[in-house]
């Protein structure tokens, strides 16, 4: 069943919906924030709350439910 | 099976008066061409930092050099417009545990809970307009690492990059314009009644 959850991008608060399948993957969610927002989507996590979410993990392996709000947040690299 | 976007919301930086000129300072480990630029853009800075973020990414990089390692975190606040120019406050910073060596940072992947406990703990409504990292000894500059995530998270008009070397005591800020590393001028802000010494 394809439910729809919001990402907020914690840049700016700005916010996407999108409509995902119980197999799409966390990864998939972050892709597409980070291709919409013109960033590199390995260098991004996504959260729910408190928990962070897995890249592999799927939206049913995340439980994740109709109109859930997820924030994206960098995970930068410094050398 | 891709995630589809069904809409989108938009923000803009709202209209306010950055911090007053008798609130404002440099900093004492600004380089010489901080410095510089600091006196040059005083008037119309395009990042201040409060005074007790800027106590927090230095302490933090006292205390990485003790071990002899980078440290690394977000910096949070909000970006603004007034008189027709953008610019960025940073309120406070925040970390978590890190993978951390002399010459590299980051996130620890299992401590990512402390950062959210800690962006949930704030008191405002926040933004990350950049991030902050050290370099114990090495002196302040953007590595190619830091180019990278530069460009590919800290892209917007007002996000920064702010390099402190803890052993040199010196602190500078960049931005990327144009795919290249430029300056960024800033300034120490503290609010009304924070000055310890007044009185």
């Amino acid at each position: 069943m394809v439910i729809e959850i919001t990402v907020r991008n914690a840049e700016n608060g700005s916010t996407l919906n999108m409509e995902v399948e119980p197999h799409t993957t966390i990864e998939d969610i972050i892709e597409g924030a980070a291709e919409f927002w013109q960033k590199e989507a390995g260098a991004y996590v996504l959260r729910r709350g408190k928990r962070l979410l897995k890249g592999q993990s799927t939206v049913q392996d995340a439980e994740l439910k109709n109109k859930d709000v997820l924030e994206l947040i960098p995970d930068p690299e410094g050398g | 099976m891709p995630a589809k976007i069904t809409s989108w919301t938009e923000t803009t930086p709202k209209e306010r008066s950055p911090p007053p000129p008798e609130r404002i300072s440099n900093h004492r480990w600004f380089t010489e061409r901080m410095n510089a630029l600091y006196q040059e853009m005083r008037s119309e800075l395009p990042l201040y930092i409060q005074k007790t973020a800027e106590e927090k990414m230095r302490n933090h990089s006292l205390a990485g050099l003790a071990k002899e390692q980078e440290v690394m975190g977000l910096m949070l606040g909000g970006a603004f417009t007034h008189d027709g120019r953008i610019y960025a406050i940073v309120r406070d910073v925040v970390t978590t545990n890190l993978d951390a060596s002399i010459s590299s940072v980051r996130f620890h992947e299992e401590s990512m809970e402390g950062l959210f406990d800690s962006l949930d703990d704030l008191d405002f409504e926040y933004s990350i307009v950049g991030w902050y990292h050290s370099h114990p000894g090495m002196g302040c500059f953007m590595s190619e690492t830091d180019v990278g995530t530069q460009q590919g998270v800290f892209n917007l008009p007002h996000h920064s990059a702010l390099v402190l070397d803890p052993l040199n005591h010196e602190l500078e800020a960049y931005y990327i314009h144009e795919n290249r590393v430029k300056l960024r001028a800033m300034g120490i802000y503290w609010d009304e009644y924070q000055d310890p010494y007044r009185g």
